[in-house]
């Protein structure tokens, strides 16, 4: 007896069209503008048009006024689609989409969707957006008035994995420079100055133990995808689909004082069950994205989804299993680190990097051999959290 | 729609219908938890069920306001305009003895001195004639 979860989704929905804009400083282009540059070249590179789109999945861009995104984008681009949502999971959202798109065609709300995400955080901000943003993210009663950064939700997490595993500032510093020399071989990243470990350490406080390169970029950007049935995948004659093969979630809180660990989290039962679904375990995977929106978040992460073992997320790092050669190759493009970060779309950014290394079209980046991937979003200080699980024709 | 005269006002807790009795509490210098009389679960946040059973049956009781750091974090880089005169801070996540966990930030003594576990007492700060935060200083 099999439940739902076993194999419902498994190879039934590929991505066929995968596109980026800009990244990085893009004065001058609306999130809208910027999701529709990544759009078309979603659309160019799997030979579909606008005609073909018949479903939209979007995340609420920050410097955006329209609360319902999805649907002024596809107002935007010329689509009336009949399968539409504008999702909200913070940085959770890239994989939520993915998933939610491929049950949607599976379950035949729509036949091909296109997921996409951009935001301006670095250019188009207006002052009150900007305002609104550090005064309203946190909860008004209990957070907000002690002063709380949402840095600050997430160091208070690396900062108890360090008390209680003796993770040091070094192995954290090491993720941030290991993903810099990834983004130095990623065209159009956003940054790729080399750093070391000192840099790291000696970059400015924001809120201990994390300093400035410890903390992900602020960007714009936006990133685009196609996603149809397997069978329409092949009646199009699409050369390297690459096929949902799990998805899962998990949402343990909403507060920080709630979190039932500080350094344990949902990413443990969302990854479980996308690699349940998937029929493969942590060893299997080739390449991953990991979120990152901190130096901290990587190394508690890799334990999480079963890289490493709980505690050893540090060492892992610094023993190099996170690049070229190590056990799980993970941002390759370098992540919200380095490549770039503009919020909803920051995560969709690693799925466009592990699709295009699933496809084998990432030269000197590219991971030999890669045929499956992972990729794990979650933001809100741990609170949300969602896994996919990617992977080529051959692993069908 | 805020405007930058509010975003350099220190963000004041409005109370409302689940949480008006904390802060009336905490006006009179007392920290009121919940507490479950179907399952005895203990909680901070305030609300009409306990999360735990899902009873409605909750009475508020202080707490003795001691508690332990269970982590923190010292902020250097304000989060906006209203706390750029505070940094450097330590924010506390502390563990009541009562179980529950809360945000809160350190007073009486610099932020420096704050360590794991340390002890810490509760010390309500009035911050306007309705409101005082429940900030807590070394026990």
């Amino acid at each position: 007896m099999t439940s739902g979860l076993d194999s419902s989704l498994r190879g039934k929905v590929a991505i066929v069209g995968i596109g980026l804009s800009p990244v990085g400083s893009v004065p001058g282009q609306s999130p809208l503008a910027l999701t529709a540059t990544a759009a078309k070249h979603a659309l160019a590179d799997c030979g579909l048009t606008r005609k073909d789109i018949d479903g939209v999945l979007s995340g609420s861009a920050i410097a955006s006024p329209f609360h319902r995104f999805s649907v002024a984008f596809s107002e935007y681009f010329g689509l009336a689609p009949t399968f539409s949502n504008t999702l909200q999971a913070s940085g959770a959202t890239a994989a939520t989409m993915f998933n939610i798109a491929a049950a949607a065609i599976h379950g035949g709300l729509a036949e091909t969707v296109l997921v996409a995400a951009g935001d301006s955080m670095l250019t188009g901000m207006t002052p009150d957006l900007a305002l609104r943003a550090l005064t309203e993210s946190r909860d008004q009663q209990y957070e907000m008035p002690f002063g709380i950064p949402v840095a600050n939700t997430f160091a208070m997490t690396a900062h108890r994995h360090m008390k209680e595993f003796g993770t040091t500032p070094e192995q954290l510093a090491q993720v941030a420079v290991t993903q810099r020399r990834h983004a130095a071989r990623t065209p159009g990243a956003q940054q790729t100055a080399p750093i070391t470990i000192e840099d790291v350490l000696s970059s400015k406080l924001v809120t201990t133990p994390y300093h400035k390169l410890d903390c992900s970029l602020i960007s714009d950007g936006a990133a685009a995808f196609v996603l149809t049935s397997a069978e329409r995948a092949q009646a199009l004659g699409i050369e390297k689909p690459v096929f949902i093969l799990g998805g899962g979630e998990c949402y343990t809180h909403e507060h920080i004082f709630l979190m039932p660990s500080l350094t344990t989290t949902g990413a443990v039962q969302s990854s479980r069950r996308a690699y349940r679904m998937a029929g493969c375990a942590p060893k299997d995977i080739d390449v991953a994205g990991v979120y990152d929106c901190f130096t901290g978040t990587v190394i508690m992460m890799l334990e999480d989804l079963g890289f490493c073992p709980k505690g050893e997320g540090g060492r892992f790092v610094a023993d190099g299993h996170t690049t070229y050669g190590g056990q799980i190759p993970s941002n390759t493009h370098g992540g919200l680190l380095s490549f770039a970060h503009s919020g909803i779309p920051g995560s969709l950014f690693h799925f466009h990097e592990v699709i295009a290394q699933l496809r084998g079209q990432c030269g000197e980046r590219q991971v030999a051999g890669a045929e499956l991937g992972l990729v794990h979003s979650l933001g809100g200080g741990f609170a949300t959290h969602a896994t996919t699980i990617l992977g080529t024709e051959a692993t069908l | 729609m805020i405007t930058p005269e509010e975003a350099r006002r220190k963000p004041e807790p409005s109370p409302d219908a689940d949480s008006a009795a904390l802060w009336k509490g905490l006006r009179d210098g007392k920290l009121l938890l919940q507490h479950c009389k179907a399952c005895g679960h203990v909680q901070y946040y305030q609300q009409a069920i306990c999360r735990r059973c899902g009873s409605d049956d909750l009475v508020h009781r202080a707490a003795s306001g001691h508690g332990t750091v269970h982590s923190f974090s010292i902020v250097h880089r304000a989060p906006g305009p209203a706390f750029k005169d505070d940094v450097p801070y330590a924010v506390l996540l502390v563990e009541l003895d009562e179980g529950p966990r809360m945000i809160s930030t350190y007073t009486g003594g610099k932020p420096d001195d704050v360590t794991f576990d340390m002890r810490v007492r509760l010390v309500c700060e009035p911050i306007s004639d309705t409101i005082s935060l429940p900030r807590f200083k070394r026990a």
